[in-house]
């Protein structure tokens, strides 16, 4: 929709017409479905989403009216074309951002969809990893007289690393193969075997055509052999990742919140698991523990909270837990990670170098890297690894890391939430890679050669004399340190920063 | 076992989230305040972020001093019975220049009292982040945008120095000279706007409601009469008619319609049955191709 579509002769002088106040006017929808398209131009992919929007979404008159006008026709038809609904989307002038994604909002009766679209071609690894990663549910789209392609191999291996768990198998263009049955039970097939190694929850297989909604939100009258969901009511069913986050509690703290008086809020986002009145937490790092006695809220305090929840936890003693620590049960924590091996996906255009001086972000940590070591690359056609020590744009490599100081990380296929990754350039500030970590270690290697490290008492004495043992100057004592460790690295120095000595908070450790 | 959360508990849960990452992470934020019902949600969600404490930065106001009469009202009660930490700042040398939106194109007068303003605060001031209402629905330049939109020295926006977002990470570290736009409503549409409005019962400009006022047609388009600084040209004429804003800006640019809704609740059931996308209102987009674009790379929002 062109925004520039003011017609004067739309204006109009009469009064609107007197509007029925819709009954349920809040009309709160039962929950976000994030949706990836990936796939061609060829494959259909504008087609489709433009044909879902025309279907199944809230469109304004006026862009309905812009398709109608136009005059464009499907290519071979006699139908409207509705790619142009995304006109200005997918075929908007390039802006040259590096990392292309646009995101589309389209309402069905009971459900937002979020269409997240990043460029079919080629560099489009980097891009539909960066996509991937907010997506519920994937469309794989491929065309039913080709089939599954390389590149289907590759698309659904992105999906994978970056944690999909729901594939739709998109057969566009069934009217180009007759709608024969055979033609797509033989997809339907190869598919399957694709995603045995894979590790979906759900991976469906649609007959369709975009081009004239065949099983997109009406079901096919061309293939009546087909007795599965349409495209749309597979879309409604499929749950979202917040709401299929695991039972596992974790919450990353953002800050810290004061009222001035006696409260002092832990601040942040439930990521995976749920959390009550009473239930003791722990963080993993300084093994300070406490009993959360109130979930505080604008709205009020609640009893308890659940995945996708920003609260703020008070706990019954003051402990010094700050930014950057993740609350856990004391059963199930998270590892204070000294080491950790990730796999990453090379998003930026500059090439990885050794001595580059990188960070690693974490849910809401920044940690500096002591060292950091490339040890292979992925092959996503064969998922097959070979021996490494670079990579650049669109790679995906396997990395292990050494960190300037333990950080709370889980492994991603156990607890995906807490499990994503960062590496950040020092300098710069820019985003280098996205990862996933596939093992921590909470044992530090054996330090290097020449490895230094940066003694509490050393940094105390001097740069941080300025600074009292208030739970404000401990964090700015970490943030000096961590900035201390970044100069060195850039220099070229192995570091790491001397952990800080164990809290005692006079609680029970049994707890 | 509670609801499952619907979709606006969502969004909102995902912007305080965003709040919160940017405000640890950035040295000194400020909150963009236009006023405008967009405004009011991201000001209720700033609270919502920081509450029991009060928001830790605070609001600042680019006034072009064109602004309609019930805004400046809006925005001063706003702040006081918040409590809150309000600053207004107006570009004085393009109101010295005699700058104006009826004599010059909107595009020049955007330029000097808007964009050029908004720079002259942020260094003013030395904010390195600004929050911004801004959602990605709004126009297909801002489909592509991203939640912390970085900008090189001179508040320019590079296109290759635009980080990729992955999972809910937001990478925040900044380079030599950069600054960031934060943009907490990036996913929200228009419907969510208005429907948040009504559940949680926010207070917004009265504009937005259908009243009896004095209008103006030029070019095809409603124009409020808002003080004496904009009067009829030749065969135009001041005419009585009822009608409400649904974005609001400076006056002589900012396009009513003719609306009987004068509750939020038939502003809301208008809104969700509305047959057009809400910039046409807005005249400086239809000003030139690639407006808004073009405003971007300026360092307009």
């Amino acid at each position: 929709m062109s925004v520039h579509a003011l017609h004067k002769h739309e204006f109009s002088h009469k009064p609107q017409p007197h509007l029925e106040v819709v009954p349920n006017l809040v009309r709160e929808l039962g929950g976000i479905t994030h949706l990836l398209t990936c796939g061609s131009v060829d494959d259909g992919k504008s087609t489709l989403i433009g044909r879902l929007l025309w279907d199944a979404s809230d469109l304004y008159e006026d862009q309905r009216e812009n398709v109608r006008r136009s005059g464009r026709k499907a290519a071979g038809t006699d139908l409207p074309d509705f790619s142009m609904l995304l006109d200005g989307l997918v075929a908007e002038r390039e802006q040259g951002i590096t990392i292309d994604i646009a995101w589309k909002y389209f309402d069905t009766e009971t459900r937002r969809f979020v269409i997240i679209d990043s460029p079919g071609h080629e560099q489009y690894t980097r891009n539909m990893a960066s996509g991937a990663s907010h997506a519920d549910v994937a469309i794989v789209l491929v065309d039913a007289r080709s089939g599954v392609k390389k590149q289907t191999k590759r698309h659904t291996a992105i999906l994978d690393l970056v944690g999909v768990k729901h594939v739709v198998l998109a057969v566009n263009k069934m009217d180009l193969v007759g709608w024969s049955e055979d033609v797509f039970r033989k997809i339907e097939a190869d598919f399957r075997t694709l995603c045995w190694k894979f590790n979906f929850w759900d991976a469906t297989a649609i007959p369709l055509s975009a081009v004239f909604g065949d099983n997109v939100s009406a079901k096919s009258e061309n293939m009546s052999w087909y007795t599965g969901p349409t495209l749309i009511q597979h879309l409604e069913k499929t749950p979202s990742r917040v709401s299929e986050a695991g039972s596992v509690f974790r919450f990353p703290v953002q800050t810290v919140l004061r009222d001035g008086q006696d409260f002092r809020g832990l601040a942040g986002t439930v990521t995976s698991g749920s959390v009550k009145v009473g239930d003791v937490l722990v963080d993993t790092l300084s093994n300070a523990s406490g009993k959360v006695i109130r979930i505080a809220t604008m709205d009020g305090d609640l009893e308890n909270a659940s995945a996708g929840q920003a609260i703020a936890l008070q706990l019954d003693v003051d402990i010094d837990i700050s930014r950057g620590a993740v609350l856990s049960t004391p059963e199930m924590r998270p590892v204070a990670a000294q080491t950790v091996e990730a796999r990453f996906v090379w998003l930026s255009e500059d090439e990885f170098s050794p001595t580059a001086g990188y960070l690693l972000r974490t849910s809401t940590d920044l940690i500096p890297i002591s060292n950091i070591e490339i040890k292979a690359l992925l092959d996503l056609e064969t998922m097959a690894s070979r021996p490494a020590r670079g990579c650049g744009a669109n790679d995906i490599a396997i990395a292990k890391i050494s960190l300037g100081r333990a950080a709370a990380i889980d492994v991603f296929a156990e607890t995906p939430e807490t499990g994503t990754l960062l590496l950040v350039d020092s300098v710069s500030g820019a985003t280098m890679a996205g990862g996933i970590a596939t093992a921590v270690n909470s044992k530090a290697e054996k330090p290097a050669e020449g490895h230094f490290v940066l003694k509490r008492d050393m940094l105390a004495n001097g740069l941080n004399r300025d600074l009292s043992m208030s739970s404000s100057d401990r964090e700015e004592f970490m943030r000096r340190a961590n900035e201390v460790a970044i100069i060195l690295r850039a220099a070229g120095v192995a570091v790491a920063i001397e952990p800080p000595p164990p809290v005692d908070d006079g609680m029970d450790p049994g707890l | 076992m509670t609801a499952s959360p619907s979709h606006l508990d969502l969004l909102e849960s995902e912007s305080i989230h965003i709040f919160r990452e940017a405000a640890a992470q950035f040295r000194k934020p400020v909150l963009m305040y236009s006023i405008g019902k967009d405004s009011t949600v991201l000001l209720h969600l700033a609270r919502k972020a920081f509450f029991p404490q009060a928001v830790p930065f605070p609001l600042l106001h680019v006034d072009t001093t064109w602004k309609f009469r019930d805004m400046i009202a809006f925005r001063d009660r706003t702040a006081r019975e918040l409590g809150l930490d309000l600053i207004v700042h107006t570009n004085e040398d393009g109101i010295r220049r005699g700058i104006n939106p009826i004599d010059h194109a909107p595009s020049i007068h955007t330029d000097v009292l808007k964009t050029q303003a908004l720079k002259q605060a942020l260094d003013k001031y030395g904010f390195d982040a600004a929050f911004g209402g801004a959602r990605r629905d709004e126009e297909a330049s801002r489909a592509k945008e991203r939640v912390f939109s970085f900008r090189a020295s001179g508040h320019r926006w590079d296109p290759r120095k635009q980080r990729p977002e992955m999972w809910h990470l937001l990478n925040g570290r900044l380079g030599t000279g950069e600054t960031v736009r934060v943009f907490p409503m990036s996913n929200w549409t228009e419907k969510d706007v208005w429907r948040y409005i009504l559940r949680e019962k926010l207070e917004v400009v009265p504009l937005y409601y259908a009243a009896e006022r004095p209008t103006i047609v030029r070019n095809g388009q409603i124009l409020m009469q808002d003080d004496e600084r904009l009067q009829p040209r030749d065969g135009e004429k001041i005419e009585m008619r009822k009608i409400r804003f649904r974005t609001l800006g400076d006056y002589p640019l900012t396009a009513a319609v003719e609306s009987n809704a004068d509750t939020i609740e038939a502003v809301v059931a208008e809104t969700i049955n509305a047959q057009t996308s809400e910039r046409q209102g807005r005249l400086i987009d239809h000003d030139q191709a690639g407006a808004m674009e073009k405003k971007k790379q300026e360092g307009y929002f």
